[in-house]
């Protein structure tokens, strides 16, 4: 159990898990969700949904914050918050909140991404009224001080040097996904998640209690409560713990100006920690909420998930370039402003990695000028199905899914009809979307190469 | 719960009037309510005919159906010299039958949205599928398929033998991977459990290696096959016996396993990671075999010293000291003898005091009892999380499946609570005092030996080797230098101009030239800085060919005293005298008839040798250079960066970044990528002045 984790793409480490029939109408009420929703009067959104099955319950928080409402020279504040929240609120003392989460048998983390910082909870259902307490004291009174301060900022620092520094294609990958996007038309997607070192160095305690007034108030969160409990003594102890927290003014708006395929970008790095080059191709893809979405999705699908996709069939399998590839979109979680859809494979031994670049280019293009086959369309509409139902099978994938609904969606009633769309998705809708968005102009190319050969001796030597 | 009338009321009040009622916020936390039992779901058992056990746990509230099929086929019966050989098994199992090739599989599972997948731990090899419940016949169909008509094709077998090869130099690449890789083979010896796959073992397997370990050892008789999701008992029942009721056969009897290796005393294997920004951590021993009722008590030790965040090792070495960002200790089962394992990836400038409070914290755990308080939270953990375990159909089949492999015993799952429960402290003790083998301890540190060796030989006996296991010497930690080519192509002809600044005024000039005259390679050097308080010439006569000097011949006038260097360079040595002058006014000579390394330059040549290097961005080089104002010979090490845009008085121009290390003041050159190459720009660390190519 890690705590305060940024969640960083499984793409590196994942990548050597890696693992037709058209689809089917689902069964019944299959993959549906029932949800009720209310709001405190301090604005505080509260959605819930009863499942008994186990006698469990799933408390989760988002707050509307995430690396995309920091402001230049202040990056990594997100992150950063993410930890100060296990570090003591009014009434819980440092390391109290994970202590008291874990004595009672649950599990508890958070994660911060572009758009939003998630807090959860999973606990047996008797001790509800725990994660609820817990949860409603660091809204209220986060202990914001010198100390907890000073001790994330080396956490997050050691994070830094474990998840990206020390692992190979991490930081190329990291700081690649930035790369898309430029500071002054969107500083929000332009920095990384874990943000810049120098500019955690130089923040101040004021700046981190500005942050919180700002971002971490009642009218800023929604709370999402799933599992074993009755409705009524639910609504009681939300009621009870969270209405007397103050609301604060709304934060201020986020803009994001970026253009689909301004010229394409191509870069070198080296990592010292790889023993063989890697190719990662990124393009700049629409706000989750836009009609390309679905298509984009499947597009995800078919090039990159499993081992009969295109890149794998094609470059792994035939060719015998890549060790793997992996196709991935938006890995930390989905965006309201635009994203990213990231392509990487790590090249075999021997390979020029810049042959490799060859080989994913022509994939790409494959389908910009030739089309998706009946079989793949199927294919992908019948895994995005398979997730629809997996990603619904626990009370907290059921509590992000209310979440992801209710922020990335029009309408949060999509959570119950939003495979329609996807199931409606045509061939003509695939290639359309390929023809716009894997446009090599749309590309950002990042050769990671390992350090010269004799590495060993060298390094030693510095 | 107490106060029924209550709940009503504020909830009926809160719906109607949307008042901002509450009964005041507790400041402690709330009391648990009362606990709803845990009914582990029930589960059906049969054994086929043919000795295939079956076991089907119905779970209807999503449409969803997994299976798994699971032999005694691990790594540890990959023969000697084939380690990986059940792992590339399990992987083509699915890469082509007789009727199906590898791709037409994947696509067939993959197009109804189901996976299929295969892998080999060290006791089992599990295969398993799910899908849409819908989809349970093909699930099953293709199952079937694949265990009993694998053809492994030899094409399939050099692909999945590429990807483990590439595979293993990404995880040898990974700090974490290579601690657990040694840890291993450190605590079981020759003991199967501790082995890994190599390069050369990959490489031993071959087609018939595979063809035979799955006819030996993928049988039915004592194979486990778990259904678990949105399907009747009865329709798993037939879907099994249509896809497995007509193969028979056992495995072969497996010989016994020799014991693990002895330890007699506690001693660190450190593996030296050059540069390494962590160092990791692993310390433990082997334990028990899995039935031993010494487990109870051992796990709840193992989790109040390090189960997570609510465990020692984590409070103290992260949460009080900053060291790291994770610390943990585990245990862990195999059907044989298992073992324990503490945890650490911490900074390398604290390594050390990690791994005492580490040590430490083992040791109290043998030697006191477990506070109250920590005996509460590790059992709360233990207990609590158990329903979190077993939400989802393939969760509950993970549970089933693994007390029914390691023979855990059928009231397993139904007493684990209440045994964990009852453990006392007096028992923790008891357990951790003889699992924790403090004074035969296997300790394992993967970082960087240059900065740990003698920091870590303060607490236990060292053993250095690389990470390819090869033993090292101290020695060895230091760099080493050798010969290097000089590039030819860079001793053309040609003149630089360079002025001398100190905190950004002029203070003086270099004029360096290359001359070629025939059949000869010859630089020269004139510095005058202070307006003549300091003034050196200096002649170097080189090999053309090579670059190597063969003479020197420089002198320097310092506040008017005057000294001068004569030597020659020929069968690997310098002679000669030297002389220098000192801050204090004196001289300082010598004279000099000293051996030198192979390769080894004057350092008055820097300027003329670091342009003609093979410079490769991100590489480092190193050279010994014989320093005649100290009589002494030192080892440099060029540290190549990226080419940049650097601007001199002479220009723009993309450079190297070059960061030299090991002489007197460390220095930073910046070289023209241009052929011939230039010294643009030299920095002093640490002092106030630069030198600046003018033209």
């Amino acid at each position: 159990m890690r705590t305060g984790r940024m969640r960083v793409p499984p793409l590196v480490t994942g990548l050597l898990l890696l693992a037709a029939a058209p689809p089917a109408a689902l069964p019944g009420q299959a993959g549906q969700i029932s949800y009720e929703a209310f709001t405190l009067p301090n604005g505080l959104r509260v959605l819930y949904s009863e499942d008994h099955s186990t006698p469990i319950v799933s408390v989760d928080v988002w707050y509307n914050a995430g690396s995309r409402n920091e402001r230049p020279s202040r990056s990594g504040f997100a992150h950063l918050f993410e930890h100060m929240m296990f570090e003591g609120s009014a009434h819980v003392k440092k390391g109290e909140h994970f202590q008291l989460i874990s004595r009672a048998g649950g599990s508890e983390n958070g994660s911060t991404a572009e758009d939003r910082t998630n807090y959860f909870e999973t606990i047996p259902s008797n001790r509800l009224n725990l994660a609820l307490w817990l949860e409603a004291d660091r809204m209220r009174a986060l202990a914001i001080t010198d100390e907890n301060f000073h001790n994330q900022r080396e956490t997050v620092k050691e994070e830094r040097r474990l998840r990206i520094d020390n692992q190979p294609y991490s930081a190329a990958f990291i700081d690649g996904m930035t790369w898309p996007f430029d500071s002054t038309g969107c500083f929000a997607y332009a920095h990384t998640v874990i943000g810049s070192m120098d500019d955690l160095n130089a923040a101040q305690l004021a700046d981190v209690q500005a942050f919180f007034d700002t971002y971490y108030a009642p009218n800023n969160a929604t709370l999402v409560v799933v599992g074993d409990f009755r409705p009524l003594e639910l609504r009681r102890l939300v009621n009870q713990y969270f209405s007397e927290i103050p609301r604060h003014p709304d934060p201020a708006p986020v803009t994001c100006n970026a253009a689909v395929s301004p010229g394409t970008i191509r870069r070198e790095v080296t990592d010292a920690h790889a023993n063989l080059p890697a190719v990662v191709r990124i393009y700049r893809v629409p706000p989750h909420a836009d009609p390309d979405t679905p298509p984009i999705e499947l597009l995800n699908v078919i090039l990159g998930q499993g081992e009969s996709s295109r890149l794998n069939v094609a470059i792994v399998r035939r060719e015998r370039a890549a060790l793997g590839t992996q196709v991935a979109m938006n890995p930390f979680d989905s965006r309201r402003g635009p994203g990213v859809l990231l392509v990487l494979a790590i090249a075999n031994q021997g390979l020029d990695p810049s042959r490799l670049d060859t080989l994913l280019a022509a994939q790409l293009d494959s389908i910009r000028t030739g089309s998706v086959t009946d079989e793949e369309l199927t294919k992908a509409k019948n895994t995005f199905r398979a997730n629809f139902i997996h990603n619904r099978e626990t009370t907290l994938g059921k509590a992000e899914e209310l979440h992801h609904y209710d922020m990335f969606h029009p309408s949060l009633a999509e959570i119950n009809t939003d495979l329609e769309r996807y199931l409606a998705v045509t061939a003509a809708d695939v290639r359309r979307a390929a023809t716009k968005y894997l446009d090599p102009a749309n590309a950002v190319v990042i050769i990671v190469k390992p350090p010269a050969a004799g590495t060993a001796a060298e390094k030693g030597a510095q | 719960m107490t106060t029924r009338t209550v709940v009503t009321v504020a909830a009926g009040l809160f719906l109607s009037a949307g008042t901002v009622l509450a009964q005041g916020v507790p400041t402690t936390p709330p009391r648990p309510t009362p606990l709803t039992p845990v009914r582990f779901p029930p589960f059906k058992q049969a054994t086929l005919p043919n000795g295939l056990q079956l076991v089907v746990i119905e779970h209807h509230e999503q449409p969803v159906v997994s299976v798994s099929l699971a032999f005694r086929a691990g790594g540890i019966y990959d023969p000697a010299g084939r380690e990986g050989l059940a792992e590339l098994t399990a992987e083509l199992l699915s890469k082509g039958t007789d009727g199906r090739s590898a791709e037409q599989i994947a696509a067939l599972i993959e197009g109804v949205g189901g996976t299929l997948g295969a892998s080999a731990g060290a006791d089992f090899l599990t295969i398993s599928a799910d899908a849409l419940s819908d989809q349970a016949g093909l699930v099953f169909e293709l199952l079937g398929n694949v265990v009993l008509h694998s053809t492994f094709p030899e094409s399939e077998l050099e692909l999945a033998r590429t990807r483990a090869l590439s595979a293993l130099a990404l995880q040898l690449s990974q700090p974490g991977a290579v601690a657990q890789r040694f840890f291993g083979t450190e605590i079981y010896g020759r003991n199967p459990y501790g082995r890994s796959p190599t390069r050369e073992s990959y490489q031993a397997v071959t087609r018939e290696d595979v063809a035979q370990f799955a006819r030996q050892r993928l049988r039915p008789a004592g194979a486990l096959l778990v259904v678990a999701g949105d399907v009747t008992e009865a329709q798993a029942r037939e879907l099994a016996d249509k896809a497995f009721g007509s193969w028979r056969g056992s495995p072969q009897a497996s010989p016994a396993l020799p014991v693990p290796a002895a330890h007699t005393k506690t001693d660190i294997l450190l593996v030296h990671r050059p540069g390494s920004a962590q160092a990791n951590i692993v310390a433990g021993n082997t334990t028990i075999l899995p039935t031993d009722p010494v487990y109870y008590p051992a796990r709840v030790a193992t989790q109040a010293l390090g189960g997570g965040a609510d465990a020692r090792l984590f409070l103290i070495l992260r949460e009080q000291k900053s060291w790291t960002y994770g610390a943990y200790a585990s245990l862990h089962r195999y059907r044989g003898l298992g073992y324990w394992q503490a945890t650490a990836e911490v900074r390398t400038d604290v390594a050390d005091s990690a791994l005492r409070e580490l040590l430490h914290q083992i040791d109290r755990m043998r030697t006191e009892a477990v506070p109250d308080s920590e005996l509460v939270a590790a059992k709360g953990f233990l207990v609590g999380s158990f329903p979190l375990t077993i939400e989802t159909p393939s969760q509950i089949a993970g549970q089933v499946a693994n007390v029914k492999l390691l023979g855990l015993g059928d009231d397993y799952l139904r007493l684990y609570r209440e045994r964990l429960s009852a453990v006392t402290a007096l028992q923790a003790r008891t357990a951790a005092a003889r699992l924790y083998r403090r004074n035969a301890l296997t300790i394992v540190v993967v970082g960087d030996g240059a900065t740990l060796y003698d920091r870590l030989r303060a607490i236990a006996p060292v053993r250095l080797v690389d990470v390819d296991g090869k033993p090292l010497s101290p020695a060895d930690l230091s760099p080493k230098a050798a010969p290097v080519a000089l590039d030819p192509a860079q001793f053309a002809a040609h003149s630089d101009s360079s002025r001398v600044v100190i905190q950004g005024n002029p203070a003086g000039f270099t004029v360096s030239e290359v001359r070629r005259p025939v059949d000869s390679l010859v630089y020269a050097e004139r510095s005058n800085l202070a307006n003549g308080a300091f003034q050196q010439q200096t002649s170097l006569v080189l090999d053309p060919g090579d670059g190597s000097v063969r003479r020197v011949d420089q002198v320097t006038v310092q506040q008017g005293q005057k000294s001068e260097t004569h030597l020659s360079y020929a069968a690997g040595r310098v002679k000669g005298s030297s002389a220098a002058p000192q801050p204090d006014g004196t001289v300082k000579r010598f004279d000099v008839d000293t051996a030198l390394p192979p390769g080894t330059v004057d350092e008055n040549a820097v300027p003329f040798v670091v342009p003609a290097l093979p410079l490769t961005p991100g590489k480092s080089l190193t050279m010994s250079f014989f320093t005649p104002s100290e009589n002494a010979v030192k080892v440099l090490t060029f540290k190549v960066g990226a080419p940049e845009s650097v601007t001199v008085p002479a220009g723009s121009f993309q450079a190297y970044r070059i960061d030299v290390t090991g002489s007197r003041v460390p220095f930073t050159m910046y070289v023209s990528t241009d052929v011939p190459r230039r010294v643009l720009k030299t920095e002093f660390v640490g002092q106030p002045f630069v030198v600046e190519l003018v033209k």
